[in-house]
């Protein structure tokens, strides 16, 4: 095993989330931003003004004293944004407030992340990538510059299109018994799923994520603290977060290019499993991030959670994917695409659910708990949660 | 190599094509309007270098020389676009970006428009040649793709 400090040092022991149909939010994204953390924070037991450190990720214009302020705060010792575009900061968040507490910079600290229209446009978090070497080319969106690394997954990696599906149909299998899912009670099938329309190939609608209005917010201490306050603390077990080589968001020359930024060159992934001193088969529950199915389907390859090639349409299956029994359990509160999107970050939320046990698809005794954050992104990251009896 | 003898599909242009503000990439948008793909290379370990860099970092040899490439190459991957994202191109729906990986250029790989019907077929490993578009009143011409095989039956690809 690795010798990390962080291992265990932090835990997650409040959390809250909620969304609006995108552009439908009656507040602003601060607004939002504070009612997270002050239910966050009842949540877990601790006051608002304890919040001593603040990150996010993914842009955002409130930084930690602009939140800070709003909640009164006696004293700010930790204020940080994971850098890089998209949602691939998402899981980093995690991990860096799990430093920040486990290297004594601060005590408790919230991340957060809410987006709002109104305050940052259709793909706010995005708009910085495509610029004059990808405009004039037609390449003015996420989905556009996934697809093309998701085209070249399938048609020269040979991943089968099936794994897609498998996933988009997991998501809104598990929305069904989510009611706060935007998807709860519109279920998808095979052939609503074939008869959409074409986007961007091979992306059809369904493969896309929805994008939400709303807020998230997550309280991190340290684990003596944890324990005191929560009967089920979410702990930090490991966290990694690196970009994949010869990346640049003004090109499309990655050495490994169907990657979604954690295996290759980043080690994002090798880094993760080293440091938490397990494997993929050990984990119980994953939250992937899928900005679109074709690269959450590369993020758990890169994560060796599924083959590469053909044989990822064999683990790639809904009974596979879906909870309480599957053996890959996936995005259980709907992800992405059927529950809600606010930068990727309620995903984070149902992986402590998981840990918790109060996910409305719960898997049976769920000790450890994955959220893989924003693939095919600038920089990406994930985080594995887990019980006590893991440490 | 040659591009095939039809006419090749025209786009209007978009709102962003020209160089940065800091004029990194300046003398990309120049080789074009000169006639000329050109490319980084790093004038000391002669590594090529895409997109546009102020330094090699292999060797930390600032200001990369500017260097004409030959315009072919193989698909490396492509998209095809259905939904209007661009709405400068909302009209001309489907069409087709391609990646193309640059033998003459170290196998750096470049984005394109296909100059072709969007509705066409398309493979990785397909051979294609660029030509430069000037877009009716945009300041810039842009870079496009022609398959290469479309007058002659040119195997595709084996360089997958």
């Amino acid at each position: 095993m690795t010798d990390t400090f962080l291992r265990g040092a932090a835990a997650v022991v409040g959390a809250s989330e909620f969304h609006y149909k995108r552009g439908e939010s009656p507040a602003s994204e601060l607004r939002m931003t504070l009612r997270a953390i002050v239910e966050a924070a009842a949540d877990a037991g601790v006051s608002p003004r304890e919040i001593d450190g603040f990150v996010s990720y993914g842009g955002g214009d409130n930084d930690g004293t602009v939140v800070g302020a709003s909640l009164m705060s006696p004293r700010i010792r930790w204020s940080t944004m994971i850098w890089g575009g998209g949602g691939g900061g998402a899981a980093a968040a995690i991990t860096n407030a799990a430093v920040a507490i486990a290297a004594g910079q601060a005590r408790c600290v919230v991340v957060y992340r809410a987006m709002a229209q109104k305050d940052s446009g259709r793909l706010g978090y995005a708009k910085h990538h495509f610029d004059g070497h990808m405009l004039p080319h037609g390449v003015g969106s996420p989905a556009q510059a996934c697809a093309l690394r998701t085209r070249r997954m399938l048609e020269h990696d040979g991943v089968p299109e099936s794994a897609m599906k498998s996933l988009v149909l997991a998501d809104y299998f598990h929305a069904q018994r989510n009611p706060h899912a935007a998807a709860f009670g519109r279920p998808l099938d095979e052939a609503d799923y074939a008869a959409s329309r074409m986007i961007v190939e091979p992306y059809r609608l369904y493969d896309c994520s929805r994008e939400n209005d709303g807020a998230v917010a997550l309280i991190l201490v340290a684990a003596g603290r944890a324990e005191k306050l929560s009967s089920s603390p979410a702990y930090v077990l490991a966290g990694s977060q690196g970009a994949v080589g010869g990346y640049a968001v003004d090109s499309e020359n990655d050495l490994d290019y169907t990657s979604a930024g954690f295996s290759g060159a980043a080690g994002v992934a090798e880094t993760l499993w080293a440091d938490a001193d397990l494997g993929p088969d050990q984990v119980d529950v994953v939250q992937v991030y899928e900005n679109f199915s074709g690269s959450g389907v590369a993020a758990l390859i890169d994560h060796g959670l599924c083959p590469r090639g053909a044989d990822a349409g064999k683990v790639m299956t809904l009974e596979n994917l879906t909870a309480p029994h599957g053996l890959l359990p996936v995005n259980t509160s709907g992800g992405n695409l059927a529950d809600s999107f606010v930068n990727g970050m309620g995903l984070a939320v149902e992986a402590v659910r998981q840990v918790r046990g109060t996910s409305t698809n719960q898997v049976p005794d769920a000790q450890v708990s994955l959220f893989i954050g924003g693939p095919m992104a600038a920089l990406s990251s994930s985080v594995l949660l887990c019980t006590r009896d893991v440490l | 190599m040659t591009p095939r003898a039809g006419t090749a599909r025209e786009f209007p242009a978009t709102a962003l094509a020209g160089p940065y503000a800091d004029g990194l990439d300046l003398p990309y948008w120049e080789g074009l309007r000169a006639g000329e793909l050109r490319l980084q290379r790093c004038g000391e370990c002669d590594l090529w270098i895409w997109g546009p860099r102020w330094m090699c970092g292999r060797c930390q040899t600032f200001d990369p020389k500017w260097t004409a490439v030959e315009p072919v190459g193989r698909i490396f991957s492509w998209s095809r676009t259905w939904h209007p994202f661009i709405p400068e191109l909302a009209g001309e729906l489907p069409f087709v970006t391609v990646l193309v990986e640059l033998p003459h250029a170290g196998g750096r790989r470049v984005l394109g428009l296909l100059a072709e019907n969007g509705d066409g077929d398309v493979a990785i490993g397909d051979a294609v040649a660029g030509i430069i578009q000037q877009p009716a009143d945009a300041p810039w011409p842009v870079l496009r793709w022609r398959l290469a095989s479309s007058t002659t039956e040119t195997e595709r690809g084996t360089e997958r």
